[in-house]
């Protein structure tokens, strides 16, 4: 599904490149579960940010789903974002100004869905989520963690074929934190939703079935997670 | 989506209350002004087109140089009677050709059997074919043989109600009496023509049909000036038909001159003088005054001011809008990652203007139906926003503005907004996302450019005012008023006010402020020729007047000579001819009369200050022609004169019965001339208050979003032990650069343009310090007062709060 071909990003500065990923080359298959890990400022979260096509490497390829991604306009990307990735964020990032069913409907209307199936799509996901209760609440009304659902369940809401999700639990307690990793699990052994995230936490990234351990921008470790369960 | 992107809006409204409001209450301010504006335009732009057969009217206009303001020569509306029969003959294109001929002085007076007598204006003397060429609407009458007959007259609908109560006024008898010895015509009304919808530019209450009209003077000397007005039987190619028209009228004044003994070469190419004679389509006659601007000259700075102020309103729109837009970065972001396009987040914010834009112009519709009889009173005119006739053109002009200042506001924050870079805002990192900062505070110096330039503005006119209602005039405006009326030697009304205890000069003049009649007067002196104005006035005039004596002596009863041959000269007069002039001659006239100076005066201001005092001789003497204009002036010599007038008027009423007394006092007439200049000033007061309050609306919610934006940073420096007062004085800082370099502008703007105003009065100040000063200081002071109570609220915070967060 991805394939990354001696990604480099660095920066410019008064002549000196100071490198954040050097020759990152991996390919990740439809279905794994990915956990990301490193020390801060390793590049985790501009690799992802490069998966997302939210920023662009200096060098090298990139192919999502056999298409070259580096070549693409913004309107092919855009399209991308609609169909086929979710976004998850450590700060959830919700619109304050729009009740839970409003966020989680946001991607449907950018998606053109037609009412009727957006209605049942809502509910279908908020009652997945147990939220029916708080679909008319505002983000600022719900705790952390139910904020977080409501970010994944936004997610979710379009089908996509990967979720990106950066630190989803960083800003969590522990308990929450347990809860949101099982949806995570749960959705990638159910659904077979490709999942990436980053973490920090080694507990987390035992959630998946993979976990690649980047070092000041070079790929370190990458080996796959014993199945325990 | 549409749905969801409303929702989002009016709850952001509602979110930020103060900014909302600040930001749709500008704008409404703005636009009110704007929409006052452009209701005033419309009107102003509507003259002669209330019927589609007007495209076929036109007014004749002659070049010449009689009856004008400064003795120059204009495009008249009036024209010498004669030329109509000349166009009647000689333009086959003219289908009819009408005199029309607006009355004299202050209307006249019409009474109805035995009521008191009421004075009607606007009462125009034509000849048979009016109704011909104006298609007014008969609503009673025979609109082809109404005044056919001698003293016939035909009534608007509003006045026919107004004289009689009643619009079925066929048959019914009035008298008209045009002064107040006139024996007064009888005249029988035969038509009652419904009011156009809208203004004429030639107005009238009533057509007459005296006679005069009807034929032209007997004398070949004599002239009859006069209205003229043709219909065409199709459209006409004015350019085309002008040329004709002039090669006619050249025939026609040669023919003239000739008869009058002289020739056209001598009077026109000798003198240098213009010969012209043209057709203006009705609609422009409105906007072409013969003598003064029209009206859009003269409302030219009110336009460039209500432009300002919107200008300044949407200022603030983009300003709050473009700062508050840090609030709306995380929803940018998220919504870029969820797919959507920037046009459509574009669209987004657009209609979120749009939405405030819609509501300001809602109360701007309210405010405009509030303030509308105030502004219809202050400009003279009648002004209407739901019962105008051209409702639905002022709708689409309306609906215009709206998609104008929705794009002008709206979109340069969609853009700033839609640009926003998802990683960047997500990350929580807005400083860099946070674009423009430079072309803000662009826009906020634009803003006080503008706001200093008024004060500024209201400082130079206050002191200009201040000295022309204060100026010594040459002449003592007190106790002193003006009987509208003729005035004749003997005249026994006359000598029975004279009687009148506290009356100490009955005289009359054909020059005194508010009906000044100036007629130009070649002389010879030592061989020289000079142009100056003559003034007629009688033995009393000046005393009465009280001028002021330079050199020699007024005209006084001991002196024998001054009924035969003295005149007395004003200062510009005296300054024209040379030195040490009392008791030298000068010659003038056709029979070279020869005049004696006996007397220079201190001149005297009869006109509004915009015009020099013009070189001036006055004379007693009937010597060489002499003019009656209506003054008759009387001067009383205590305070308490009201009981007096009460006298002359009764005096009055015995003598004229048909005919009421008008008067004004000469400082009323002296405030009148004021008016103009007072009433732009009134506005320019009233635009820059608002526009003032606007700036510094748009600079406190301005200063409230830095302040939040630099909350942290605030924190931080509290931490680092700095005292409240520092941190006012560092957010302070920022915006003073933007408010004294705003100052440093404006000053040469303001400069430039008040004296370019001064320089349109002949009497005027020399340009003033205190005015910048004061709208420096002023500025700074309001400026750092609006920001410190911003800057004071972030500085006493606790530092905790704000970092807790981070």
């Amino acid at each position: 599904m991805i394939e990354l071909k001696n990604i480099e990003k660095y920066y410019a500065n008064k002549g000196v490149k100071s490198y954040i990923l050097r020759h990152v080359t991996t390919s990740i298959k439809q279905g794994e579960f990915v956990s990301i890990m490193g020390p801060s400022g390793a590049g985790k979260s501009t690799l992802l940010n490069i998966l997302g096509m939210l920023e662009e490497p200096t060098y090298g390829e990139y192919h999502f789903m056999g298409e070259d991604v580096t070549a693409m306009k913004e309107r092919q990307r855009i399209e991308l974002y609609r169909n086929h990735i979710g976004f998850v964020f450590q700060a959830y990032h919700l619109i304050d100004e729009m009740t839970v069913a409003e966020n989680i409907e946001a991607p449907l209307l950018y998606k053109k869905i037609p009412g009727s199936e957006r209605k049942s799509r809502i509910a279908d996901v908020l009652d997945r989520f147990n939220m029916v209760a708080k679909k008319d609440l505002f983000p600022n009304q719900l705790s952390g963690g139910q904020q977080q659902l409501v970010g994944i369940a936004r997610a979710l809401v379009a089908q996509p074929s990967i979720i990106l999700a950066d630190e989803p639990t960083g800003n969590l307690q522990s308990t929450q934190a347990e809860q949101i990793m099982d949806l995570f699990k749960k959705l990638n052994q159910e659904e077979g939703i490709t999942i990436l995230q980053v973490t920090h936490s080694e507990k987390n990234a035992q959630y998946g079935n993979r976990i690649l351990t980047i070092e000041d921008g070079v790929i370190k470790e990458d080996i796959s997670v014993e199945k325990q369960m | 989506m549409f749905k969801l992107n409303l929702k989002i809006a009016l709850r952001n409204l509602f979110k930020n209350k103060v900014y909302a409001a600040i930001n749709i209450g500008g704008l409404a301010i703005g636009l009110t002004a704007f929409v006052l504006l452009l209701l005033f335009v419309n009107h102003e732009s509507s003259y002669d087109k209330w019927s589609p057969e007007l495209k076929n009217v036109y007014q004749v206009r002659e070049y010449h140089d009689f009856f004008t303001p400064d003795n120059k020569a204009y495009w008249q509306q009036r024209s010498e009677s004669r030329i109509a029969t000349v166009l009647k003959e000689k333009i086959p294109q003219f289908k009819y050709v009408t005199k029309a001929s607006e009355g004299w002085g202050d209307g006249y007076s019409v009474k109805i059997d035995r009521n008191n007598p009421v004075i009607v204006k606007d009462i125009v003397d034509a000849d048979s074919l009016f109704f011909k060429v104006f298609p007014y609407e008969f609503i009673d009458g025979d609109e082809l043989t109404a005044i056919n007959a001698p003293n016939t007259i035909v009534l608007k609908q509003s006045v026919a109600i107004q004289l009689f109560g009643t619009d079925k006024v066929i048959g019914r008898q009035l008298k008209l009496v045009r002064w107040r010895s006139d024996e007064g015509n009888l005249m029988t009304v035969t038509g009652v023509v419904k009011d156009p919808s809208t203004a004429e530019s030639l107005a009238f209450n009533a057509i007459t049909h005296t006679g005069e009209r009807d034929t032209d003077p007997d004398q070949i000397s004599n002239s009859n000036y006069t209205g003229i007005y043709v219909r065409a039987e199709k459209f006409l190619d004015t350019n085309v038909l002008n040329k004709s028209l002039l090669n006619v009228y050249v025939d026609y004044k040669k023919a003239l001159l000739k008869a009058r003994g002289t020739t056209y070469n001598e009077f026109y190419k000798e003198k240098n003088r213009k010969a012209g004679l043209k057709i203006l389509p009705i609609s422009e006659v409105y906007s072409t005054p013969s003598f003064s601007e029209n009206w859009l000259a003269k409302i030219k700075p009110i336009i460039a001011l209500s432009i300002f102020l919107l200008i300044i309103s949407v200022i603030n729109f983009v300003n709050l809008a473009t700062a508050q837009s840090v609030q709306r970065a995380k929803e940018v972001g998220v919504k870029k990652v969820l797919g959507a396009y920037k046009k459509q987040l574009v669209l987004q914010f657009l209609m979120e203007a749009a939405i405030q834009t819609l509501t300001a112009l809602f109360i701007t519709i309210i405010l405009v139906e509030l303030l509308l009889p105030a502004f219809s009173n202050h400009f003279n005119v009648q002004l209407s926003f739901w019962h105008s006739d051209q409702l639905l053109s002022i709708i689409s002009q309306l609906f215009g503005l709206f998609i104008l200042i929705t794009l002008l506001a709206g979109f340069y924050p969609a853009m700033v907004l839609a640009k926003y870079n998802p990683v960047k805002v997500l990350k929580g990192n807005y400083e860099s996302g946070f674009g423009g900062i430079a072309l803000r505070n662009g826009l906020v110096v634009l803003q006080f450019i503008i706001a200093v330039t008024f004060i500024i503005g209201i400082g130079v006119m206050y002191k200009q005012n201040h000295y022309m209602a204060s100026k010594d005039l040459g002449f003592d405006r007190d106790k002193l008023i003006n009987i509208s009326t003729n005035y004749e030697t003997g005249d026994s009304f006359v000598e029975s006010i004279k009687r009148i205890p506290s009356v100490k000069y009955v005289a009359t003049t054909t020059q005194v402020m508010g009906n000044t009649f100036n007629t130009s007067r070649e002389l010879t002196f030592n061989n020289q020729k000079f142009d100056v104005n003559a003034v007629t006035v009688t033995m009393d005039a000046l005393p009465a007047l009280g001028v002021k004596v330079v050199t020699g002596r007024i005209f006084a009863k001991e002196y024998a000579q001054d009924t035969i041959n003295s005149v007395v000269l004003n200062q510009s007069a005296a300054n024209l001819l040379g030195k040490n002039l009392v008791g030298k001659t000068f010659t003038s006239g056709p029979k070279n009369d020869v005049f004696q100076v006996v007397g220079v005066i201190k001149d005297y201001n009869n006109e509004s200050f915009e015009k020099a005092v013009l070189p001036t001789i006055y004379k007693v003497t009937h010597l060489g022609g002499s003019s009656n204009t209506n003054n008759l002036l009387v001067r009383f010599d205590n305070d308490h004169y009201q009981s007096a007038i009460k006298t002359i008027e009764a005096e009055w009423k015995k003598v004229y019965p048909d005919f009421p007394m008008i008067y004004t006092s000469v400082e009323d007439a002296f405030l009148k001339e004021l008016k103009p200049s007072l009433r732009l000033m009134q506005i320019v007061v009233l635009f820059s208050i608002i526009s003032v309050v606007l700036s510094l609306l748009g600079l406190f919610a301005l200063s409230t979003f830095m302040a939040k934006r630099r909350t942290k940073e605030i924190a931080i420096r509290k931490i680092l032990g700095a005292s409240d007062l520092q941190i006012i004085n560092m957010l302070n800082k920022s915006f003073m650069i933007l408010v004294v370099s705003a100052n440093l502008i404006s000053w040469p703007i303001a400069f430039i343009l008040t004296k370019k105003w001064l320089e349109g009065f002949a009497y005027r100040i020399d340009m003033p310090f205190w005015p910048f000063a004061i709208a420096t200081l002023t500025s700074v002071i309001i400026a750092v007062f609006t920001v410190s109570l911003q800057a004071r609220k972030a500085a006493v915070n606790n530092p905790v709060d704000a970092l807790k967060y981070e």
